[in-house]
């Protein structure tokens, strides 16, 4: 898994690429969570993952608790099909903001 | 020869490390593809079996990477069969359990994809070891 982090304004876009998986969750779970107070909003990219098991989504439902925690944003974007599969059987996407794009997902306060 | 057809069959080795689950899913979807799922079935097959491999590691081994875990992978009848095969700490039943519906906590959602994706799952302790056999049946249309 490749894991990037870019400054828009006062957001931070996190770039995913790969496979989410117990022995690469960890690193997704720690760079979110070093993220996150650092902005204003964090918007992670999922276009680009090819895989995601439960402990990525542990992990998005655990960053999702911090953000209402910390009183910040925290949003999805660009779900690819293999994302949209895990959410559909885990039926947790009602929990999320969840965009096409980034620029709507950065736009939407 | 007999009149018996002949079903593929698949057994793997591995070490409880996580670095080896990409490539038991890289068997698996094909696999269950030649069966004849779809692919959106391939993927939650591939998801289930990913579950109960890292349920195996977490909570059998202890996220020690040096356990043993048999797998095998059988193309039944009328449909797909998985078994597996560890020598960690036994399951607590009472723990095992799947998470409500579209609720917002992180845990139990591992059981909760291998009970939705798979038609008949069972734990067994024995001699051998724990052993998790699940199985799903090909819906014919």
């Amino acid at each position: 898994m490749k894991i990037s982090v870019r400054d828009v304004g006062d957001a931070k876009v996190v770039e995913l690429e790969g496979d989410v998986d117990l022995g690469t969750s960890p690193l997704l779970r720690r760079t979110l969570f070093e993220t996150l107070p650092r902005a204003a909003k964090l918007a992670l990219n999922l276009a680009a993952i090819r895989y995601i098991d439960s402990s990525g989504i542990a992990t998005l439902i655990e960053v999702l608790q911090d953000s209402r925690r910390l009183n910040k944003e925290f949003v999805l974007f660009g779900l690819s099909p293999a994302v949209q599969e895990v959410f559909r059987l885990t039926h947790v996407i009602r929990i999320f903001r969840v965009f096409p794009t980034e620029q709507e997902a950065l736009e939407t306060a | 020869m007999g009149d018996t057809p002949r079903r593929l069959q698949m057994k793997f080795a591995m070490p409880s490390d996580p670095r080896y689950l990409p490539v038991v899913r890289g068997a698996i979807g094909p696999l269950a593809a030649a069966i004849g799922w779809e692919e959106s079935e391939c993927l939650a097959i591939t998801l289930a079996l990913d579950e109960a491999l890292a349920n195996v590691i977490r909570h059998a081994y202890h996220n020690r990477a040096d356990g043993l875990i048999e797998l095998e992978c059988r193309e039944s009848p009328d449909g797909l069969e998985i078994s597996l095969l560890d020598n960690g700490d036994a399951p607590d039943r009472s723990k095992i359990c799947a998470r409500e519906i579209g609720c917002d906590q992180p845990g139990g959602l591992g059981t909760h994809i291998i009970k939705k994706v798979m038609d008949r799952v069972s734990y067994e302790v024995s001699a051998e070891g724990n052993r998790f056999v699940a199985s799903k049946q090909m819906r014919k249309t």
